[in-house]
């Protein structure tokens, strides 16, 4: 019987320092792989390597036991990367079918990242299982369990909002952009000051779609120094703040001790710009930014503790949706784990009967050599031996699919003895 | 038949308004994710499919009548319910805002019901109104007040949108909304068009008045007044933000005002002054 299996490692389980070790460069992801595909012992292999984890999917079928099928994934690692097997029992998680196949498809809805829902995951793996797939280490498990993974990654991303929201204060900050301007084209951001976060925000906002960068700051070389980054205007700072006249977006992040920007001289500059909508981020601390300018009609005002109670809010959100995620996977999980189940009995059940049926075939075709009977007996007699395949069939035929529906664990090995028992050559490479 | 037609029409505006609202009142949240399309679906769907009862009812009622129905309340509040609801399809034709829906189609539902409660109702349409011009200058009135009433959909979309922005509440992601920027301009852009329907439909219904029935011109009679109040309201709010940029909030209030107006217009110069306007 099959065994499908997995040994990995992610940030849940092990540190960084581990995990570099075990990730595997393409060369050796190429090799590994080749070394899979010419193996004995497993059928079907795809690996899965990000900055986050390192996975090997594998099916087995030589092997009696779990622990047995574990110990080949162990010692293939142990002797890939060097590492003792002391460290690989530590750091690495294996799963086991159903297990395996849960795991899979949460690491693929992007349940099992550092951030739930972030949108990476299932891109990173669609690229690991073509890899695999054209080293062609993959069969007909491992395409069908992969493709409905992505599926269920799908169907996930679409009936659950875990990836809805952003989790970062530049992404809020792109997001609340988007809710205040038509659009961002042709818009300018005001970069005060500098800072990485000011400068990673201006960044999202014009991959989004702002088309001019203004930098201020009070030396004038440190804004020509932002400024290149972005093809952008550089200003030395001025208290007049005209520059503002032409900006849509302001991201303040100075270290002066007082507001820079305050309400009267703002209502000026709004006037002037015709009450154009003005969105401004103040992402100091000590604030840059007074308060009061949010009571001006077209500015919209955010600090630092916006942002963030943003941030978490949505944080809540993915949490939430995330137990309804769960609940598909365990759904998904159970239908893909039964329909395999039954994929794997097919053929055997189909050897068994290929085998009853040439047996009767061949002793009718002897019988009627021997004897000489008429048309009609011939008939008689064939329906007859057809009859007998049937019923004997019958009863283990019907125990078999009922021990698979009810998820007995033990159909493996009704299954091992009838290929044992009626040596049946069951060719697990059956099509679709 | 014809008014149990009516019903039915009257019952697809109700699911239209209710499922419109509910599409509105659930939101994005988390647990609505799979179903609120669905709603929305089907709010759109019953809005179609109402739509094309109407039509078909006011059809009836003019072959019926004899004459473009525009007598009594019951016609007058079925084309009214007609026009909103034929700008509303226009608009989400042209910008694909679904939502504006669950702010206008509860209008047209209303009208429908009042127009409902006195469908029994019928006058005679006095020989000299049976021209085209009649045609003519209220279509071009009631798209007018369609189009304004869009226009208040979107000033109420805007005042909503932009109290979560400021107020920072957690909602604030749910893409149901459009952003602030295109609210207000969709807004702007109904009142133009609704400034000019009223315009062309004033200037119709002058020259029918002047030139073709030779009735004397009566500038004290209520509902004149009040048109040009309301359109003064309408073209005020036009220049005012051409000129001194005022849109955003200010655009969303006068938006309101404007629809109180409009509403003032049609309904309360009918109640409680005399105009040669007066439905039957």
């Amino acid at each position: 019987m099959n065994h499908i299996v997995s040994i990995g490692t992610s940030h849940h389980v092990a540190p960084i320092e581990f995990r570099e070790r075990l990730a595997f460069s393409e060369e050796q992801l190429i090799e590994s792989l080749q070394h899979f595909r010419e193996s004995d012992q497993v059928q079907e292999a795809a690996i899965l390597s990000t900055c986050n984890r390192v996975e090997v999917y594998a099916i087995l079928n030589s092997v009696r036991t779990t622990e047995a099928a574990a110990k080949v994934l162990v010692e293939f690692l142990s002797r890939c990367h060097r590492i003792d097997m002391e460290s690989l029992k530590k750091w690495t998680y294996l799963h086991h079918n159903v297990e395996t196949i849960r795991h899979l498809f949460r690491v693929t809805s992007s349940l099992d990242s550092m951030v739930v829902g972030e949108s990476q995951i299932l891109g990173q793996v669609k690229d690991a299982y073509d890899t695999s797939r054209s080293a062609g280490s993959t069969g007909t498990i491992l395409n069908r369990l992969f493709t409905k993974a992505f599926s269920v990654g799908k169907r996930i991303r679409s009936e659950t909002t875990i990836t809805t929201g952003a989790v970062s204060i530049s992404y809020a900050a792109v997001e609340l952009a988007k809710k205040i301007f038509n659009t961002l084209e042709g818009k300018t951001v005001a970069i005060i000051g500098a800072g990485e976060m000011s400068e990673l925000t201006a960044k999202h906002l014009v991959a989004n779609g702002v088309s001019n960068v203004i930098v201020a700051n009070r030396t004038y070389e440190r804004a020509v120094n932002v400024a290149q980054k972005f093809d952008g205007i550089p200003l030395a700072y001025d208290s007049d703040l005209n520059f503002l006249i032409d900006a849509d977006i302001v991201i303040s992040s100075t270290n002066a001790p007082d507001y820079l920007i305050k309400r009267q001289p703002l209502a000026k500059i709004m006037r002037k710009r015709k009450h154009r909508y003005m969105f401004l981020i103040d992402i100091a601390v000590p604030r840059d930014i007074e308060p009061d300018v949010s009571k001006l009609d077209q500015a919209f005002l955010y600090n630092i503790d916006d942002l963030e109670a943003v941030v978490a809010s949505n944080l809540q959100d993915r949490q939430q949706e995330a137990t309804r995620a769960e609940q598909i996977v365990s759904e998904e999980t159970k239908r893909f784990y039964d329909q395999l189940q039954i994929f794997q009995v097919n053929p055997t059940i189909k050897a068994l009967h290929q085998q009853f049926r040439e047996i009767a075939d061949t002793e009718l075709q002897a019988c009627f050599y021997k004897a000489t009977l008429s048309d009609q007996q011939e008939e008689a007699i064939a329906s007859m031996a057809q009859a007998i395949v049937k019923k004997l069939l019958h009863h283990p035929m019907r125990n078999l699919r009922c021990a698979v529906n009810d998820g007995d664990a033990d159909h493996g090995q009704y299954v091992q003895a009838l290929q044992e028992l009626f040596a049946l050559d069951v060719n697990d490479e059956n099509p679709e | 038949m014809i008014n149990f037609l009516f019903l039915v029409t009257l019952l697809i505006y109700l699911a239209a308004g209710i499922f419109q609202t509910l599409s509105l009142a659930i939101g994005n949240r988390s647990e609505a994710s799979v179903i609120r399309p669905a709603i929305e679906r089907l709010a759109f769907w019953c809005t179609i499919i109402g739509f094309a009862f109407l039509t078909v009812f006011i059809a009836l009622w003019w072959l019926q009548q004899g004459h473009f129905p525009m007598t009594h309340w019951t016609d007058s509040t079925a084309f009214f319910a007609w026009a909103i609801t034929l700008i509303y399809l226009v608009i989400v034709h042209l910008t694909h805002l679904r939502t504006l829906g669950s702010f206008v189609i509860p209008v047209a539902f209303i009208a429908i019901l009042i127009s409902y409660s006195f469908a029994t109702h019928t006058a005679a349409l006095p020989e000299p109104l049976q021209t085209y011009w009649l045609l003519a200058h209220t279509t071009l009135i009631f798209l007018a007040y369609a189009a304004f009433i869009a226009a208040f959909g979107f000033g109420l979309m805007y005042l909503i949108s932009e109290r979560k922005i400021r107020r920072k509440v957690d909602t604030l992601f749910d893409n149901l909304l459009p952003s602030l920027g295109i609210s207000d301009e969709l807004g702007y852009r109904c009142t133009i068009l609704g400034v000019i329907l009223l315009t062309m439909g004033v200037i119709v219904g002058s020259l029918w008045t002047q030139y073709i029935r030779d009735v004397p011109w009566r500038w004290l009679d209520a509902k004149v007044i009040s048109t040009l109040v309301t359109w003064f309201i309408y073209v005020a709010q036009i220049g005012i933000r051409q000129f001194w940029g005022w849109h955003g909030r200010r655009a969303a209030y006068a938006a309101i005002i404007g629809f109180v107006a409009v509403l003032c217009t049609y309904v309360g110069v009918d109640l409680f002054l005399d105009s040669m306007h007066t439905y039957r």
